[in-house]
């Protein structure tokens, strides 16, 4: 019996999709049998920054309607061994879908999978409650702003009033040089105010637009401190305890020669 | 007098302890009737437990009022090592019907409501939820960015007030809002509205103040308000 976690943070663009690509895909690397799911009904983006978007023939409307059986909607993920993908509907909208039939499937899928991960639509509407419904924990994912963290602390709110109580907390896009400066919300003062626990913090780094426009998680690519930083994520969501890295970028002249060297800057 | 407690909100008429916010500081009634064992356990649990930390911080006055209890030497002792357990407790007042409790009684005398309630919230006031308190309410926990707690008596809260207070939500001008960090967003005593305060262009954020209305609208001191009673701007029968 697997666990279903939500991923969702209240406001869109915040990096829920890109968080539930790339932990899923760092568990399934740490040998663990994870499934995938889009449950932003109507503007799917998990199976583009998967790259799947070319394999989907049915979806999760299909499913919860009886069009299909679970597993021909099913998509794995050739790459790896224990990843599998279960694609959102592009033409319905979000009232396809119900509480109910998302819990039978989630329940469904959690007999395969170790890890069912749900991709939460922004707001705070009906297809965040379909996709917090089967959900045995929750991860929210909020970036250093204050609108960011303000909608995040309402959406703790509402899943402290939907029996999911303790939610983890992901800081996404956090810039090293912008928090010395003052000019971001650090990583404490988010915290503080949040009052959860921190699951991970992930630098802002172009890398994961790179890997996001070539459908491909930025885990894959060993130099990326995203990739580290998500790896770290999902070692602690199974147990480990791993320091939070350091933010600080190297600055020598060293560094600099080598970062050029690789292209990276 | 009915007393609500817990984060859904549920009526306990005889809570052991019963925590009050008063001017000066922290009052702490026991309950007279209870268990002794039941008293300390829940004691013990307010203090040294999960809402501990609640209590450390700034110094604070404390008056503790045991009413009508007998209390044997060693229980006396029990007690107070409880309390001086905590580096930031001053303990002002210790007895029965102590000046605090008293003064609590006159100032809701003061302000004529028949069935005055007192309501502990235990938890965290996220954006977005508003909580409506029938007469004076304590927080323990923050009141967030975005958060509402509105109540028609005062508004104590042992946290940080960083979102919008509306005490005295009736029309009694006499309540008062008071927090242990206070950067509250906007301030509303009755039918006054304050935006937060500011200092040099900046949000007020400070320790240990509490917000009431005087002639001039509303007002911001320190909870060691000795000053403002002395100087009359609050009513004497307030301590």
């Amino acid at each position: 019996m697997g666990s279903a976690i939500v991923i969702t943070s209240g406001k869109g663009g915040v990096g829920k999709t890109t968080s539930t690509a790339n932990i899923g895909t760092s568990l399934a690397l740490l040998g663990k049998n994870v499934c995938l799911l889009d449950a932003d009904i109507g503007l799917r983006n998990l199976d583009v920054v998967m790259g799947l978007e070319n394999r989907i023939i049915f979806d999760i409307v299909d499913v919860a309607s009886g069009a299909c059986r679970l597993e021909q909607a099913l998509i794995r993920d050739k790459r790896f061994d224990h990843l599998s993908f279960l694609p959102a509907s592009q033409t319905k909208d979000k009232s396809a879908l119900s509480t109910e039939r998302m819990k039978v499937i989630v329940e469904e899928l959690k007999q395969t999978y170790d890890f069912v991960l749900i991709d939460c639509p922004a707001g705070i509407e009906h297809g965040f409650h379909v996709a917090i419904a089967g959900a045995d924990q929750a991860i929210v994912v909020t970036t250093p702003e204050t609108a960011a963290v303000r909608d995040a602390d309402r959406v703790i709110g509402l899943l402290e009033g939907e029996r999911l109580s303790s939610p983890k907390l992901i800081i996404n896009r956090i810039r090293a040089q912008m928090v010395r400066q003052g000019d971001m919300l650090d990583i404490d003062e988010i915290v503080q105010i949040l009052g959860v626990d921190l699951l991970g913090v992930i630098p802002d780094d172009e890398t994961v637009i790179r890997s996001n426009v070539k459908g491909e998680p930025v885990v894959l690519n060993a130099d990326s401190r995203v990739a580290q930083a998500y790896r770290n994520v999902a070692r602690r969501i199974l147990g480990d305890s791993v320091a939070l890295m350091l933010l600080e970028e190297p600055t020598g002249f060293w560094s600099r020669f080598k970062r050029r060297m690789s292209g990276k800057v | 007098m009915p007393v609500t407690v817990g984060s859904e909100i549920r009526p306990l008429p005889h809570p052991p302890v019963l925590v009050k916010g008063v001017k000066e500081g922290l009052l702490f009634i026991l309950d007279d009737h209870c268990d002794f064992h039941a008293l300390m356990e829940h004691l013990e649990d307010l203090l040294r437990g999960a809402t501990a930390g609640l209590f450390d911080g700034a110094t604070v006055n404390v008056f503790v009022d045991y009413g009508e209890r007998s209390l044997v030497q060693t229980e006396i002792q029990q007690i107070l090592s409880i309390f001086m357990s905590k580096g930031n407790f001053v303990l002002r007042e210790w007895g029965r019907d102590t000046r605090a409790r008293e003064g609590i009684l006159a100032s809701h005398r003061r302000s004529g409501q028949g069935d005055v309630t007192q309501t502990i919230f235990k938890g965290t006031v996220r954006a977005g939820q508003r909580l409506v308190f029938q007469g004076d309410v304590v927080i323990i926990g923050d009141v967030n960015p975005g958060g509402e707690v509105v109540a028609s008596g005062d508004i104590y809260v042992f946290g940080r007030l960083r979102g919008i207070a509306h005490a005295g939500v009736r029309g009694d001008r006499h309540a008062v809002i008071a927090a242990v960090e206070f950067e509250p967003m906007q301030l509303r005593i009755a039918d006054i509205v304050s935006r937060a305060p500011a200092v040099d262009g900046h949000p007020l954020h400070t320790t240990m103040e509490f917000a009431y209305l005087s002639d001039e609208g509303m007002a911001v001191d320190k909870i060691q308000y000795r000053v403002a009673i002395a100087s009359g701007i609050l009513p004497r029968d307030l301590i």
